[in-house]
């Protein structure tokens, strides 16, 4: 898959100060070979160029967590890391989840009713899914902790928590493996 | 930790999907990253647009050039304020303040801008970044005005005047409301407890920021415009308006919205402009507001200053209650502007038959105030309340009883409060004894106020309230002057694959209506769930609506869908009847069939039946073809939920500093039509409602009238870190006014937190005599408040001298 900044009108383009970058990367587990601006943030790459829109952007200045994703296995704010530094890395979005059927801890959000407008959705599934990749069985209040930098303006969190429990009590092995990672 | 009552067996309505806790229609493609929020929204050549904005509170701009912006590679369209007011006229209001002027607000500031981030010039351009750079490039002189950011200095004589082409101080309006002879009551009373109360500037901040994607077709006239938006309609009135079009021309589409809580009511400027840059190109035009436009472009809430005061006999009656106050409008009346209910339900759950309410809707150079879940109800809630403690002490009485004495008990009710407001029905002492047992308050009230162990003092505090919820007519609104009905209105279509479409105004802001939606076309007619879909938001597809806000939608649309359920119903036995050659009566609709009652092999597929309606092939000679029902449904009032919340605190007399450890609302939402969407609603109402009180305030620097945390870095939203456990209890006294006793739901959460968690503080430190009179309640405020009654006599002022931000002595005073 080779992408050229030019067809993407959203951020940076013809008009870009600087030259591209190379970058060979793997996204939701297929390989990626493009070139992108070097000011363009992952959240934008991943939006624009690759058209993964589940990652949403709330805040760009690392605040508020919409645009949580997985990149070698940790829960990263994507609006604060650039394309570019994706190169050798693998990056996991909330896209890679769900087959036919929902994953566990979509199924569990949905369950405990952890969502309402569902903006924030994303964030709390990757926050998650790189929670499950440390194993273990947190607590209520180490998942709060874990948690806490994904904002949620409609549930006021306590069954984001829940969910996020149930799916660890429910599902230990997926949650210890972070489920299967799917094409895109 | 969740306790629900079992009274909730006793829902009124019996059936399959009405009162069940049915999964969400919406939670599939959201937990996929499946939604399509505006920003998702990509069309083929698609420009971006950037806005420049005013800098200062108040300024005259005196230039704008646009030559060297004009002349950038990437750079497609410019707008400055004197092409825009040849294109355009001045943004309307959807829910004016009665007496209010209008205010000629356009989309790009004309001659002087009253706000910082007030629009001045747009650009369009090929990206994001090169229309940024653009505005970098813009040049803007402006020449800085005297501003006035406090909003009892802004009603002082020599104040600066906002918008002295129409007004000639910055009052804006002044509505009084009241009954019987308060003035009279207050000299006789036993006592008066009186007091100033200051309501923080805050904002709703939903995660999704606001944003709009315009395209226009001009051989088909055709303005198509994805917004985030919770009132897709009203929206495409106001943009036929302010862009001299017919509502014809327009199609406006919110799909997914994330987030709304009042804010997203109508049309701002950044609408206006796409659309102006989109029809100038003939290019589709996107803008995407960044966190940082949205805490200065969208709208704020609830700011206001109170003086209330409660007359009291000796043992307690309440004789008299008066609300005057001054609530900020910010620089312009937004569509929604200046929260209206404070005098509604001043009064609280209260009998008060002598009183009043005066509102002094004030212009100050801020962000313009908006709606905000709750739209006036938690000011008034935090005054009352706090008073209604004060006075429990001053008589020396137990703050629950005296709740107890004053409340309306269901004999009472229908109940008309002196602002006008029937209070329908309900069981408020109920609430309380039920938040007062589960809190513990006997146990507590038993107690001496000795320290813990680990030396800080607990307190419990109440507040008990009463939530307007939806419109109580079309009347009423047209004497407001209101531009929308207190309606709602749904389309029932069948389809040949056996489904029901219904079709609405109404769009998904997270409010769970294309479930409840489902759930009651479901229960009236007769089908199954997952057979019902719900297409929402936009306005080619939906009869023409009102739209989601003032926790009206379930009450209205309720109505609705059980009509137009009803009628599809109706004809779908008629048309099976026919078809099966039996009566009518013998037969039901069950999921997917109509059968016979007795004989089950009697039958015909619900998707066999529809098909022969809309190809009319088949159907009896007088039956005209089709299978579709509009149905509109207006309400006989407005519904009150009640209830009561119950805060324990524990406090550390030396800092200030205070951990809510528990937290209890007992709340009424009439009939409910799935327990799982209504806790939600509570719980994120609440965590808003927490967030109000406890830390989130706009601060604007009084100097430079500049927001000083206008950031996600600075302006603090709880996270999950943050909130205490809610345990919540309900009632379910069903609505006589609503289709199925349904109470709106949505708001009711924001109101009690401030008052209970500052009676809760009050309560702690009762010993100290510490008085708490404004939100939000901070460690700060709490040092503060005991920092002042344990040095009463010290010269140095124990805290920093708060003059510069504080409220002035002078501004309001009673009449």
């Amino acid at each position: 898959m080779t992408e050229t900044a030019t067809s993407h009108g959203g951020t940076d383009g013809e008009h870009a100060p600087a030259a591209l970058v190379e970058l060979d990367t793997t996204v939701n587990g297929d390989a990626v070979r493009t070139q992108v601006p070097p000011r363009l943030h992952v959240a934008d790459f991943l939006r624009q160029h690759l058209g993964l829109t589940g990652t949403h952007l709330g805040c760009e200045q690392g605040s508020c967590g919409m645009c949580t994703v997985v990149v070698d296995g940790e829960a990263v704010k994507s609006c604060l890391m650039l394309a570019c530094q994706l190169d050798g890395r693998s990056v996991q979005t909330v896209e890679s989840l769900a087959g036919d059927e929902l994953a566990p801890v979509q199924q569990a959000l949905s369950d405990e009713h952890g969502l309402q407008c569902g903006f924030c959705s994303p964030g709390f599934l990757m926050t998650a899914t790189a929670l499950g990749y440390q194993g273990g069985c947190p607590s209520r209040g180490e998942i709060r902790e874990e948690i806490a930098g994904v904002l949620c303006r409609c549930t006021g969190y306590e069954n984001v928590v829940s969910a996020i429990e149930r799916w660890f009590a429910e599902h230990p092995q997926q949650a210890g493996s972070g489920g299967e990672v799917r094409s895109v | 930790m969740t306790a629900l009552e079992d009274s909730r067996e006793q829902t009124a309505v019996a059936g399959g999907s009405l009162g069940a806790s049915l999964s969400r229609k919406e939670d599939e493609r959201l937990v996929r990253g499946d939604g399509r929020f505006t920003d998702d929204v990509e069309p083929a050549r698609v420009l971006y647009m950037a806005v420049a904005r005013c800098p200062y509170p108040h300024a005259r701009i005196t230039s704008v050039d646009t030559s060297a912006a004009d002349r950038m590679d990437g750079v497609e369209h410019v707008l400055d304020p004197a092409t825009l007011r040849r294109l355009s006229d001045p943004i309307t209001v959807l829910r004016p303040v009665p007496g209010a002027p209008t205010l000629p607000y356009y989309a790009l500031a004309q001659d002087v801008a009253t706000h910082e981030g007030q629009p001045v010039a747009s650009v369009v351009a090929t990206s994001r970044h090169v229309a940024e750079d653009a505005v970098e490039a813009l040049e803007i002189t402006y020449e800085p005005l005297p501003h006035v950011t406090d909003v009892l200095a802004a009603l002082e004589p020599d104040a600066p005047v906002l918008h002295p082409s129409v007004l000639e101080s910055n009052l804006l309006a002044a509505n009084s409301s009241g009954s019987g002879d308060p003035d009279a009551r207050l000299a006789e009373a036993d006592v008066v407890e009186e007091g100033r109360f200051r309501i923080g500037r805050v904002t709703a901040l939903p995660m999704e920021t606001r944003g709009v994607v315009a395209q226009w077709r001009p051989g088909a006239r055709e303005l198509v415009v994805h917004c985030s938006t919770q009132v897709p309609h009203l929206v495409r009135k106001q943009l036929a308006e302010s862009l001299r079009l017919s509502e014809s021309d327009i199609r406006t589409v919110a799909s997914d919205v994330g987030g709304g809580f009042g804010l997203k009511l109508g049309v701002f400027p950044e609408d206006v402009l796409a659309c102006l840059h989109a029809m100038a190109l003939r290019r589709p035009v996107k803008w995407s507001e960044d966190r940082a436009e949205h805490f200065r472009a969208s709208t704020h809430a609830r700011e206001s200053v109170h003086d209330y005061r409660i007359a009291a006999a000796a043992d307690g009656t309440i004789l008299a209650m008066t609300d005057v106050y001054a609530t900020d409008i910010g620089g312009w009346n937004s569509p929604f502007g200046s929260a209206q209910l404070s005098s509604v339900v001043f009064n609280g759950p209260y009998r008060v038959e002598d009183g009043y309410t005066e509102r002094r809707v004030t212009l100050t150079n801020k962000t313009p105030i908006g709606a905000y879940r709750g739209y006036g109800q938690p000011e008034v809630n935090f005054a009352y309340e706090r008073l209604m403690d004060r006075l429990a002490r001053r008589l020396d009485l137990d703050p629950v009883e005296l709740r107890a004495r004053n409340m309306l008990t269901p004999r009472e009710l229908p109940w008309r409060n002196p602002s006008g407001a029937v209070y329908d029905s309900g069981d408020y002492e109920h609430c309380l004894r039920m938040a007062a047992e589960r809190i513990g308050w006997a146990e507590h009230r038993g107690h001496s106020r000795t320290p813990r162990e680990d030396g800080r003092l607990v307190g419990i505090g109440f507040s008990s309230f009463v939530e307007r919820t939806g419109y109580a007519s079309a009347r009423f609104l047209a004497k407001r002057g209101s531009q929308f009905g207190a309606h709602e209105s749904v389309t029932l279509r069948a389809n040949r694959s056996g489904g029901i479409d219904v079709y609405t105004g109404v769009s998904s802001i997270g409010q769970s209506s294309e479930t409840a939606f489902a759930q009651v076309v479901a229960e009236v007619f007769g089908t199954d769930y997952d057979l019902v879909r719900v297409h929402a938001g936009d306005t080619a597809a939906s009869p023409l609506n009102t739209g989601s806000f003032a926790s009206r939608t379930m009450i209205a649309a309720a109505g609705a869908l059980r009509e137009a359920a009803h009628a599809l119903a109706a004809k779908t036995l008629r048309l099976a009847a026919w078809r099966l050659e039996v009566a009518e009566e013998d037969l039901e609709i069950a999921g997917s069939v109509v059968r016979h009652r007795r004989d089950g092999d009697v039958a015909a597929t619900l998707a066999d039946l529809y098909t022969v309606a809309i190809t009319g092939q088949g159907i009896p000679p007088e039956e005209d073809p089709g299978l579709e029902a509009t149905a509109h449904f207006e309400p006989a009032d407005a519904a009150y939920s009640f209830g009561t919340a119950a805060a324990a605190v524990s406090v550390d007399p030396e800092t200030g500093e205070f951990d809510v450890e528990r937290f209890v609302m007992v709340h009424d939402a009439g009939t409910v039509v799935n327990p799982k969407i209504v806790d939600g609603q509570v719980r994120g109402a609440l965590a808003q409602g927490f967030g109000a009180a406890l830390s989130e305030e706009l601060r604007y620097d009084p100097e430079t009238g500049q927001l000083i945390n206008g950031s996600m870095m600075d302006y603090f939203v709880p996270t999950a870190a943050d909130l205490p456990s809610m345990e919540l209890l309900h009632t379910e006294v069903p609505s006589p006014v609503t289709p199925f006793g349904i109470r709106g739901v949505g708001e009711v959460g924001t109101i009690p937190p401030g008052a209970a968690v500052a009676n809760a503080v009050c309560d702690a430190l009762a010993e100290y005599g510490v008085d708490l009179d404004s939100l939000p309640i901070t460690p700060e405020t709490v040092w503060r408040a005991l920092a002042a009654v344990s040095e009463p006599a010290s010269p140095e002022p124990a805290a920093p001298d708060p003059a510069g931000t504080g409220p002035s002595d002078q501004g309001v005073e009673f009449r």
